[in-house]
């Protein structure tokens, strides 16, 4: 499903030039579940961006879907991501002056889907993640890990192949955490492909395979199945 | 999707209640000033096409030059009374002609009703063929046909008839002559060039009593006749218009040395076209402006102009706020192309709730405005179907232009960098915003010196010396039953010391000069005729103590029984043009003026016998030969008591006249009057410079307010190192107050050439002074200065300990 190979970042402010990817490869595979792990400022949080299509590289090749995508412009990129990538951040980044029904619409009405499916879609998907009831407050009203589930909701209401997750723990406490690992499992055991950022080893072995980074370079790659 | 942008447009609104105020009101406001000119552009543009014919009906007017130079004398709007008759001989395309004279206030009486009735007008009775007139008495075909007919609007009649039934009955005019009501019209609407109330027969003028047949056929020089032809459909009129010289040639000649072509043209022009353009020395009424519906679309688009700044520097500001939502939106897969949808929705939904506040603005402001401006548009004139359809398009078009730059911008923002809260507003978008605030208060400071020259000019214009006393002057309408007794008459006046003096004139001061004959003066032993083109005004002998008019050099008339005829007295203007080395030399100097001999007696001061629109003109006195030629009765009072000296005027008229209404006016108050446009023009001025520099203030203050939020934690840190409340507001200041100064020098040379192209229009004006422009600067940098140290002296002596945690 994605492959990458010598994909460079390079990040130039006035006087100094920060490499947050260095000729960096791997590739991940239909219905994976990869974990990334490494310390603070190694680029995770860089590869995962442009993994999602929000950034784009300096150098190397990027492939997704049989499709080289590495020079694509802003609008292809925009069109490509709405179909098959969703987000999950750490800071859960919902939008406040939506509700919660309306922030997991959001997807779909860039998809232009009609308002009789959408509301199907979103109130399948709000049951699901057991957020149903709070359908009309809006993110503020919500605890950190009722937004979280939101967020996961949203990402995953129009079905993608990949889900990108950046530190989705990392503002929660162990319980809510650990359910919204098992979110992200249950949706990996139904065929979706899931990138995830995480400082927690603990978090880290809910998934198949951890890459492991050091200044934007792999340093090791290990499987755990 | 629209539904969503909607509701998070109005969720936006609600939560940044402060800028959402700002944008709203002065979007509203904008768009109010702008329905409102509309409202009264529409008025404009719509006079006199109420007339089925309107297309095709043109007015005869004519122009008198100088032969040898070719330079205007005269412009008139109306022609001789012989015209009509020929040019409808000698044209077969003209398919209707009619001519019509306003006769001035005249005294009309039905038993005990007594008025001097305005509007009366001599009319034939194809006037009805040619105006859509709606005749709800008598018809309209052969109502005006016969001498001594006459018609009523319905209110007239009610006026002399009450509820009893006006038809038939007879009417006395100047206790002179009776009419006999033949019919009864309704009276025609605001937006008509002319207003007759009571219209009186023209064949009536036939009568040689009243004016006579032979003149109506051959006097060329009485230019009074208002004449209006109809052409058929689509015909071009400049054709017609080719062919009048060779017309004139064929019928005037009054054996001088040009042909008539050569010092005469008629022209037509389109009725439609009268209210608006035509400017000519003798308008039936007061016309409109061009000039000045263009100076009002420009004040109401730059008060829009400035409010859509406004919307853009506060929703580019704003836009940290919002970066978040912007990036998750595109996390989610919103394109470039659905955010700057997103954003123009939603300044077009403020726009839309701005227009419906400013149709309720209108509304409530429209008779106020009336009021201030002399407009006559009724709040009915906001419910006309290409009103609305404005309001509901025009917000459609002003929000796309205040929110594309704002859209531009905020779909732009990188996700990754609003996400993970690297985005720094800066750099490129601040310095666009300098811009438009340089752009507003450059307008604002602008408006600012235009008032005050209109202001200005108006104060001079009113203080000026018009070289007589124009105080404690009550003019009257001559009457020709006074022609008698006239003497008897003003020594009854003169018997109350509250009279000091009393003069008869054929014009008073304040009104236009407009007759005019040729004059011939001696060269050697005989007259020669001189190109100069003199006015006349006939004057008795005390006319020229009544105005305190300095005499120069000479004598006035002399005081006896008999008109002094054979006397003229001069102006300096016309010692000028006559080519006299001196005004002593005139003395005593042989001249003819309009085919009477006599010689030059004296000289008198240049005076402003018109308004200072207009320059002193060369000015010939001479004694009326018959005793008709005076109209006006100029009596001064004194000051001391003129409620007392007003009485004994009106005992006295009730004495002479008791057939015949008495009324007067204050001469100073009919100079004020001819500069009601202008005075009007500076209210109008005022309010809206008002309006600007408020939305513009708002909109300074808003961005103030947001820039300041940006600085808080260098603030706080300031502070701690030891500024001074003072330092922080001078360092918060100083930016803008650049953006102020730089606004004010672009505002100076486009104000001065505005205000020296306004001034064009008086001969008489001030200097523009470098002072008002300084004066406009400092007022702009003090408004300015106080809008944002409110913020500035708020953050400044906020605690910094707070500010530099909240990081
Ligand atoms: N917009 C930017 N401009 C300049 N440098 C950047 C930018 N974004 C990231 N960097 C740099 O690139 C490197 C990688 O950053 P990245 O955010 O990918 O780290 P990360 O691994 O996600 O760290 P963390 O675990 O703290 O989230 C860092 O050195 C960072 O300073
Ligand atoms: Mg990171």
């Amino acid at each position: 499903m994605i492959k990458i190979t010598d994909l460079e970042k390079i990040y130039r402010t006035e006087d100094i030039e920060t490499v947050a990817l260095n000729k960096l490869s791997f590739e991940v595979k239909e219905g994976e579940f990869v974990a990334i792990m490494g310390p603070s400022g190694c680029g995770k949080s860089t590869l995962l961006n442009i993994l999602g299509l929000l950034d784009d590289p300096d150098g190397g090749s990027f492939v997704f879907n049989n499709e080289e995508i590495a020079h694509y412009s802003e609008s292809k990129r925009a069109q490509i991501r709405k179909r098959n990538i969703g987000f999950v951040f750490q800071s859960f980044n919902l939008i406040d002056e939506l509700t919660v029904f309306e922030n997991v619409e959001l997807p779909l009405i860039y998809l232009n889907m009609k308002a009789s499916e959408r509301k199907e879609k979103v109130e399948e998907v709000l049951k699901k993640m057991q957020v149903m009831h709070r359908r009309n407050h809006y993110p503020q009203q919500l605890s950190g890990g009722q937004q979280q589930r939101v967020a996961v909701a949203r990402a995953v209401v129009n079905n993608p192949k990949l889900i990108l997750a950046d530190e989705p723990t990392g503002n929660l406490d162990s319980s809510n955490g650990n359910e919204v690992m098992q979110l992200l499992t249950d949706l990996n055991e139904q065929g979706t492909t899931i990138i995830m950022v995480t400082h927690s080893e603990h978090d880290a072995r809910y998934s198949h395979r951890i890459i492991r980074l050091l200044d934007g370079q792999m340093v090791l790659e290990n499987s755990l199945i | 999707m629209f539904r969503n942008y909607f509701k998070i447009a109005l969720r936006n609104l609600m939560k940044y209640k402060f800028i959402s105020f700002i944008n709203l009101f002065g979007l509203s406001v904008g768009l109010a000033c702008c329905l409102l000119i509309f409202t009264y552009i529409r008025y404009e543009v719509s006079f006199d096409r109420f007339h089925k014919n309107a297309d095709n009906i043109y007015r005869v007017q004519r122009t008198f030059n100088d032969p040898e130079t070719g330079n205007m004398s005269l412009e008139l709007g109306a022609v001789a009374p012989p015209f009509a008759t020929l040019l409808e001989n000698d044209f077969k395309d003209i398919k209707n002609i009619t001519r019509f004279i306003p006769n001035g206030p005249t005294p009309l009486r039905y038993d005990d009703k007594m008025f001097n009735q305005d509007d009366v007008y001599w009319a034939d009775e194809r006037l009805f063929e040619i105006f859509s007139f709606d005749v709800s008495k008598g018809n309209p075909s052969t109502a005006l046909k016969e001498p001594f007919s006459v018609m009523l609007t319905e209110e007239a009649a009610k006026k002399y008839f009450g509820g009893s039934d006006p038809m038939d009955k007879m009417i006395r005019m100047n206790n002179q002559f009776n009419f006999k009501v033949t019919g009864v019209f309704k009276p025609l609407p605001g937006n008509s060039h002319f207003h007759p109330e009571v219209m009186v027969s023209f064949s009536t003028l036939r009568d040689s009593a009243i004016y006579g047949e032979e003149q109506l056929r051959t006097n060329f020089g009485n230019n009074s006749f208002y004449t209006y032809l109809v052409l058929p459909e689509g015909s071009d009129p400049k054709r017609l218009e080719a062919q009048f010289p060779a017309f004139l040639n064929r019928h005037i000649n009054d054996g001088g040395p040009y042909k008539a072509s050569q010092y005469t043209a008629l022209q037509l022009i389109k009725l439609t076209d009268i209210h608006l353009t035509s400017h000519r020395d003798d308008e039936i009424e007061e016309n409109g402006d061009i000039k000045r519906v263009y100076i009002f679309s420009a004040i109401a688009l730059f008060i829009l102009l400035i409010a859509c700044i406004n919307y853009m520097n506060l929703s580019t500001a704003r836009s940290v706020l919002r970066a978040k939502e912007i990036g998750i939106r595109k996390v989610v897969g919103a394109g470039k192309n659905e955010l700057i949808t997103q954003f123009l929705c939603e300044s077009v939904v403020i726009c839309w709730i701005a227009a419906i506040m400013a149709f309720i603005f209108t509304w409530i402001a429209l008779p106020w405005l009336n009021s201030v401006s002399g407009q006559q548009l009724s709040g009915d004139a906001l419910f006309q179907w290409n009103v609305l359809a404005l309001i509901l398009i025009f917000p459609f078009l002003v929000g796309i232009i205040a929110g594309i730059y704002p859209a531009l911008f905020l779909s732009s923002f990188q996700p990754v960098r609003v996400l993970s809260g690297s985005l720094k507003v800066g750099g490129k978008s601040i310095s666009f915003r300098q811009v438009l605030v340089v752009l507003q208060f450059s307008i604002s400071i602008m408006l600012i010196i235009c008032t005050a020259v209109v202001y200005q000019q108006l104060k001079y214009m009113q203080g000026k010396s018009l070289g007589f006393e124009k105080e404690h002057i009550i003019t009257l309408n001559n009457n020709v039953a006074l022609n008698e007794n006239y003497t008897a008459f003003r020594n009854t006046l003169l018997a109350d010391p509250n009279i000091k003096n009393a003069g008869r004139s054929s014009r008073i001061p304040s009104g236009r000069l407009l007759d005019a004959s040729g004059s011939q003066i001696s060269r050697g032993d005989s007259l020669a005729p001189t190109k100069a083109d003199i006015k006349v005004v006939s004057v008795d002998e005390d006319f020229i103590p009544t105005y305190g008019i300095t005499m120069l050099e000479g004598r006035n008339f002399r005081k006896n029984s008999a008109a002094d005829t054979s006397s003229y007295l001069i102006n300096e203007a016309a010692v000028r043009v006559l080519g006299l080395k001196s005004s002593q030399d005139a003395i005593g100097m042989a001249f003819q003026y309009g085919g009477r001999k006599g010689q030059l007696t004296g000289v008198f001061n240049d005076f402003h016998f018109e308004s200072l629109h207009q320059r002193i003109l060369p000015i010939v006195f001479r004694q009326s030969v018959g005793t008709d030629g005076y109209g006006n009765i100029s009596v001064k009072v004194s000051g001391t008591n003129v409620p007392a000296a007003l009485a004994h005027i009106e005992s006295t008229w009730k004495k002479f006249l008791p057939e015949i209404p008495f009324e007067y006016r204050f001469l100073d108050e009919n100079f004020e009057e001819l500069y009601r446009a202008e005075m009007r023009q500076g209210s109008v001025f005022t309010i809206f410079t008002g309006i600007a520099i408020f939305i513009a203030c708002l909109g300074l203050f808003g961005l103030s307010a947001f820039t300041i939020t940006q600085r808080i934690k260098e603030i706080g840190i300031r502070k701690v190192l030891g500024a001074s409340v003072k330092d922080i507001v001078f360092i918060l200041s100083k930016d803008f107050m650049k953006l102020v100064l730089i606004a004010a020098i672009i505002a100076f040379p486009v104000a001065w050439y505005a205000m020296h192209n306004w001034l064009a229009d008086f001969a008489y004006r001030i200097d523009i002074s470098w002072g008002v422009f300084i004066l406009a600067g400092i007022i702009a940098a003090i408004v300015a200065f106080a809008t944002i140290s409110l913020q500035a002296i708020k953050a400044a002596v906020a605690n910094p300990v707070k500010s530099l945690r909240t990081e």
